[in-house]
């Protein structure tokens, strides 16, 4: 399979070539769902919101200018999108567990899950006890992998905004990762069995 | 340097996104303050519980459900885009189909010419009946077929 470039696929978009936007948009769907699931946690939620992305990126393609990744440009409307459909969300107050903006909250963490959750199960549960901001830059930083400038690209903030957002992002986790002892021993024991121990 | 800030250095220092003056003095803090080691231990923690977070897919689908959503809400307009052909073609497409018609209007014509010059000759020229047609005319499929099936002793 010939990998094509994308800015050759922006510009056959933009001369009216419908198979570049499928193109783009298989290569990009796993990412942009991937983010939607981390800020919004429900599935159907973050379908809706992913399909919502695209369907702006499909109005608004014609006007990118290559001065920036096309990936970069993505996260920056599934990071606006979700941070939209959040606040719908909190508007309409569905039944769910709520985006908590108390950033001392030491509510714990079931008993149960303690003992039966998959890792996954308790970092979706630590990312949603996040404000909204500091959830997208950890998202970004430590689910997509992004740089702190591609960060600051995408969250359209200063380099310093964002080093702070991560770091407030990770003392919270801290936190809660610390209030949950049993979790921590069996994260080490992971680590040592798996050989992830070691500092990256 | 204080703790405070080298509290809010940890996570810069975990991502390598510290200047060299920076990490020396980080790193002298760090030999020197068990708190702050135990903060730099707990965000590796961290880190490391993060590189196992599941990264989800896009459900089966989902791009196919995206393009149904896009022709649905952008109707014509995705439409339009997928009929977009180069010009050459469109200009190629017209002018096959011009010169199909001619083709066939031309031969028609010239055949129902040759017809008219038999009848003409047989002073039934104004008439058009059903007289006129053959069931098997001599160079249709029919009558290729009952000449070459004919017994040779007929021809």
């Amino acid at each position: 399979m010939t990998f094509i470039n994308e800015s050759d696929l922006i510009e056959r978009f933009k001369k009216g070539d419908p198979s570049a936007f499928e193109a783009i948009l298989l290569r990009h769907q796993d990412r942009i769902y991937n983010l939607c699931r981390y800020m919004l946690q429900d599935p159907e939620d973050a379908q809706d919101a992913a399909q919502d992305i695209f369907l702006k990126a499909y109005r608004g393609l014609k006007d990118f200018r290559p001065d920036s990744a096309l990936y970069t440009w993505l996260y920056r409307i599934a990071v606006n999108t979700c941070l939209d459909y959040m606040r719908k969300l909190r508007r309409e107050a569905i039944k769910r567990e709520p985006f908590t903006e108390d950033l001392e909250s030491d509510e714990p963490f079931p008993e149960l899950l303690y003992e039966s959750a998959e890792i996954h199960d308790f970092i979706q549960l630590a990312f949603q006890k996040l404000p909204e901001k500091l959830r997208a830059a950890i998202v970004l930083r430590e689910i997509e992998e992004l740089s702190y400038e591609e960060i600051a690209e995408v969250l359209h903030t200063s380099l310093g905004t964002v080093k702070s957002r991560i770091s407030r992002a990770r003392e919270q986790l801290r936190h809660v990762l610390k209030g949950n002892g049993k979790f921590l021993e069996q994260n080490r024991l992971s680590n040592r069995l798996t050989g992830k121990g070691k500092k990256t | 340097m204080k703790c405070k800030h080298a509290r809010k250095m940890i996570s810069q220092y975990m991502d390598g996104e510290l200047g060299l003056d920076e990490k020396k003095d980080f790193d002298l803090h760090i030999q020197s303050c068990a708190s702050c080691r135990e903060g730099l231990e707990e965000i590796g923690d961290l880190h490391r519980l993060l590189a196992f977070a599941k990264r989800f897919p896009a459900p089966y689908g989902f791009a196919t459900r995206v393009l149904a959503n896009l022709e649905e809400k952008e109707g014509s307009r995705f439409r339009r885009l997928l009929s977009i052909r180069p010009l050459f073609l469109r200009v190629a497409q017209v002018a096959m189909v011009l010169v199909v018609m001619t083709v066939g209007i031309t031969s028609g014509n010239l055949l129902l010419a040759e017809r008219t010059d038999l009848i003409g000759q047989t002073a039934v020229q104004e008439t058009f009946s059903l007289d006129l047609f053959q069931a098997t005319p001599p160079d249709s499929i029919g009558g290729i077929y009952n000449t070459l099936m004919r017994p040779s002793h007929e021809k």
